[in-house]
């Protein structure tokens, strides 16, 4: 006999509570894109004029004309291209010592950094406002990346991931001449791929979708990432341009967040499981 | 490999270490300190002891808004909790349907907040939301969700379980994936009931998922702070100031730093506490999976 | 000159000794088995040689060279380990030259040695192969093959065999025989396996509880075990014991066993130490007769292997015995059965496990 109990078998009262989920997860984003190809002017008093066409392209024609939008995109992208490289390089050098090699104080060094686990961003950021105004990074790519690079969430993953590697690869390397660097670079690295590739994936959605500090790192709006420039126009939309306007913004912006999710849904669903079953 | 305790892997960690000294053990010390001084805008500041604690125990504004903290993040754990387990209950299937929901499902996750904040303004504005044209077609008074005290808080909440419910529901199905198949066959052969199936076995197979999402979620919901500070400021007459809110504007707009950094000790050891429940109820010390 | 020479090595993890002054001398070309039980310390030692654990005291010495200084990869040593650790990400033909190319060997020279094992080992095919497409028995010849192209004066091979099933471990078994004849250089095989190691080694190495327990050709360790152990561990099935008494006599030591038989054994009585003895006999030795017999058992177990079958019994006095017989045995779990035993291929074990020997055997 087949037993087959795992798949769940919903009722058709269930499928309709699913599908008015799904629905209520839809209609925001749906109405946002709605809003967004609209006249700003059909807009004014009645938004449910977002149901009925004529629809319009020209908000997102005055994203690409407006180059400050364009600015926090490329803004964004540095930052958060830069932090993720950052993450994996620092992640993967001290993973590899902390996984493979003997070193001093190389327990208390980890203990240390895991404990770092527990230290949530509002209890340093203050501090960290004042010192990068010492070292006078504030409004500059330097001072929007680096606090992004100190997470020891990465470590820890690269460390665990590392030692999971069978160490009769690291004895075969050596056997081979390879010297430390060569056995890090050629054979443990290589190997690290999929955590490499898990890691970014979270680390750049962080770092994209990040608030706290740029807000308040970054104060010439030339430096805004897009998080903080969509939120000055939220703030000021009844002085400015309008909601058609400020929502295709909003769609414009997540768009890139959009593509990174489709692409790497695996990579985001592994990394689940492994956080799942630690 | 006896023969490589030398300081060469010294040089493999000290990039990350000494940035973690600098960006994130400092400023934590740096916190502590300054939580105890007097600081304004110039940086010049003098000892005060437990002074800014003391202050902080006597304002009725930091208060109200410890009691808002706790109080959205009552009303948002539990929600997204229950609905992330049911979500995970339901689309634990190959099918691609399942897929294609669990998709829609974890979508909002991936938007900052600073997106989902605008989604939702246009949503809830009585003027020009979407609510407000649904109510007003019902021919119903469309509801002040921002700027009424009693609706302010549970429309923070409603947003932000739209916002998170994709991360909780991806750990419950990988919870689920690592319950043993061979667990509900013999739960079939016993001739067990789904309910009695689900008490029975998938429920206390998942409950180390369940106590890592609703503790992840609190330290998380302690710290909400865009949400407040960008769909309604804090307002109508501070219902919706949260903690972080607080130190922030404590530190960003009347620049006592002192006074926020004890704000942000205050709420740190709140958060410390939840973490180490965590630690307690699964059994697992923190340094359990630490080097050899 | 010796090939690999070990003096003195000691090793000890923490406050726990695992090798005790070690000695060794290799011949050139020499194949050597390391044979002992997990734990006996024979992984440790090949670890030493291989430079990737380092010996508390002690010297290793390779034709003429000492080595024990020297990191793993400048030794001239090749290792073929348990698991193989190939290079996941590596095809077999960048297995076999990531070695080469880390000591600067010119590309057509390191060309010229990947096809030539290649061909010897039948793996040209492969080449361009990942480890994931491979079977088990193909990843152990890459990996052979990864140690050959180092034209190693050592090599190392950690339990060869331990990861093929069975038919495919006999085939490897004789072609790792045929690879012997071909390379020029000593190998040093390590094995739980009795098996492997007396097919294949010119001298076997026992070890056992951080020692050297005894060196010397497959046949010799079979014949004249010097300990109690080596004769238990060796032979399959294990020797038999018997506690035993010297009985008066001449020239050759009289034996009596517990439940009152006599055996003449060949052992000169004038070797043998005082106190209580230990009589040792194959079960080869030990027959069911039906003439005149040394002794009679009680039958526990009948294990027929075709070409011969066991007999597990019990003496008078409930000592285990094991006997053979023809493959054709009438013989029943209950039975009492004479047993004849070939006094002449007896061993006799002193109160401290050392054995003595027939002098004719």
């Amino acid at each position: 006999m087949a037993v087959n109990v795992k798949r769940s078998k919903l009722t058709l009262l269930g499928w309709a509570a699913l599908l008015v989920g799904a629905a209520i997860m839809l209609v925001p984003l749906l109405w946002t894109l709605l809003l967004s190809l609209k006249h700003n002017a059909d807009l004014v008093g009645h938004s449910d004029a977002a149901l009925h066409p004529p629809y319009t392209l020209e908000n997102y024609g005055a994203i690409f004309g407006n180059s400050r939008t364009l600015r926090w995109l490329l803004n964004s992208a540095i930052v958060a291209l830069g932090q993720t490289a950052g993450v994996l390089i620092l992640s993967s050098l001290a993973g590899y010592a902390f996984a493979r090699l003997q070193f001093p104080f190389r327990r208390t060094l980890f203990v240390i950094v895991l404990l770092g686990l527990a230290v949530p961003s509002q209890a340093v950021i203050l501090p960290q406002h004042q010192l990068f105004a010492w070292l006078h990074l504030h409004n500059s790519y330097p001072g929007l990346i680096l606090p992004g690079l100190v997470g020891p969430f990465g470590v820890f993953f690269m460390t665990t991931y590392m030692r999971g590697i069978p160490r009769e690869l690291d004895e075969a390397a050596m056997l081979d001449g390879a010297s430390r660097w060569t056995i890090f670079s050629k054979i443990v690295l290589p190997l690290t791929l999929p955590a490499q590739s898990t890691l970014a994936v979270f680390t750049f959605l962080g770092a994209w979708n990040d608030y706290w500090w740029p807000l308040i790192s970054a104060t010439r709006s030339d430096m805004y990432t897009l998080t903080v420039g969509l939120a000055s126009a939220q703030m000021n939309y009844a002085q400015t341009s309008g909601l058609g306007y400020l929502m295709a913004q909003a769609v414009f912006a997540s768009i890139p967040i959009f593509i990174v999710y489709i692409v790497f849904q695996k990579q985001i669903v592994r990394a689940m499981a492994g956080a799942a079953v630690r | 490999m006896t023969s490589e305790r030398d300081w060469r892997g010294l040089l493999f960690v000290a990039p990350f270490v000494l940035l973690y000294a600098l960006i994130l053990v400092f400023p934590l010390l740096r916190g502590m300190w300054l939580s105890l001084n007097q600081v304004d805008l110039f940086g010049a500041g003098h000892f005060v002891g437990l002074g800014n604690y003391t202050s902080l125990l006597h304002d009725p504004i930091f208060g109200a808004s410890l009691v808002n903290t706790f109080e959205v993040t009552f009303m948002i754990v539990p929600a997204l909790t229950i609905f992330a387990l049911l979500l995970a209950l339901s689309l634990n299937s190959a099918g691609s349907g399942a897929a294609l929901l669990r998709g829609i499902f974890f979508a909002s996750a991936v938007l900052s907040v600073t997106i989902v904040t605008l989604v939702w303004r246009f949503m809830l504005a009585p003027d020009a939301g979407l609510l407000g044209e649904i109510w007003k077609a019902l021919g119903w008074q469309p509801l002040p969700f921002l700027s009424d005290v009693h609706l302010v808080l549970p429309a923070l909440a409603i947003t932000t379980v739209w916002w998170s419910v994709g991360f909780p529901m991806l750990l419950f199905l990988a919870g689920l994936q690592q319950i043993p198949q061979d667990m509900y066959e013999a739960a079939a052969l016993d001739q067990a009931s789904r309910w009695t199936t689900f008490w029975r076995i998938t429920l206390p197979s998942l409950r180390r998922t369940l106590i890592l999402v609703i503790m992840l979620q609190t330290a998380a919901q302690l710290q909400l702070f865009g949400q407040s500070q960008l769909l309604t400021a804090g307002g109508p007459s501070g219902a919706s100031r949260t903690a972080v809110l607080f130190l922030f504007e404590s530190a960003f707009g009347r620049w006592e730093l002192g006074y926020a950094s004890a704000a942000a000790e205050v709420l740190f050891l709140i958060i410390l506490a939840v973490t180490f429940t965590q630690y307690w109820t699964t059994g697992r010390a923190a340094a359990g999976s630490d080097g050899r | 000159m010796a090939s690999l020479e070990l003096k003195g090595v000691r090793k000890a993890f923490g406050a726990t000794p695992v090798l005790d002054d070690i000695n060794l001398t290799l011949e050139q070309r020499e194949f050597i088995a390391f044979l002992g039980p997990s734990g006996s310390g024979k992984s440790t030692l090949l670890r030493i040689i291989a430079g990737l654990e380092t010996a508390d005291a002690g010297e290793v010495w390779l034709e003429g060279r000492r080595i024990d200084n020297l990191p793993p990869g400048e030794r001239g040593i090749a290792m073929v380990f348990q698991h193989y650790a190939l290079y996941p990400h590596m095809s077999a033909r960048d297995n076999m030259a990531f070695g080469l190319k880390n000591a600067k060997v010119p590309p057509s020279e390191i060309e010229r040695r990947i096809s030539e094992a290649a061909e010897v080992l039948e793996i040209t095919a492969l080449l361009d192969r990942k480890p994931s497409e491979m079977s088990g028995g193909q990843r152990q010849r890459v990996a052979i093959g990864r140690a050959l192209v180092k034209e190693p004066k050592l090599f190392l091979l950690d339990e060869p065999l331990s990861n093929l099933d069975a038919a495919l471990r006999l085939r490897t078994r004789v072609e790792l025989a045929q690879l012997k004849q071909k390379v020029d250089a000593a190998v040093i095989m390590v094995t739980h396996d009795q098996a492997e190691a007396m097919t294949l080694a010119d001298r076997i190495i026992v070890m056992n509880d951080r020692r050297i327990q005894q060196v010397g050709p497959p046949m010799e360790i079979y014949s004249r075990p010097q300990n109690v152990f080596v004769a238990q561990f060796v032979g399959s099935p294990a020797m038999t014991l018997l506690p035993a008494i010297l009985a008066e006599g001449g020239e050759f030591a009289r034996l009596k066993l517990g439940d009152g038989s006599v055996l003449d054994t060949r052992v000169p009585a004038a070797a043998l130490p005082a106190g209580n003895l230990r009589l040792g006999i194959r079960p080869e030795a030990v027959r069911v007769t039906n003439q005149e017999a040394t002794t009679k058992g009680k039958v526990d177990l009948v294990e027929r292997l075709g070409e011969r079958t066991l007999v597990y019994a019990r003496l008078a006095d409930g000592q285990p015995i094991t006997a053979e017989d023809d493959a054709y045995s009438g013989i029943k779990i209950g039975d009492e059965v004479p047993l004849l035993i070939d006094s002449s291929a007896a061993h006799v074990f002193g109160p401290d496990g050392n054995s003595s020997h027939g002098t004719a055997a």
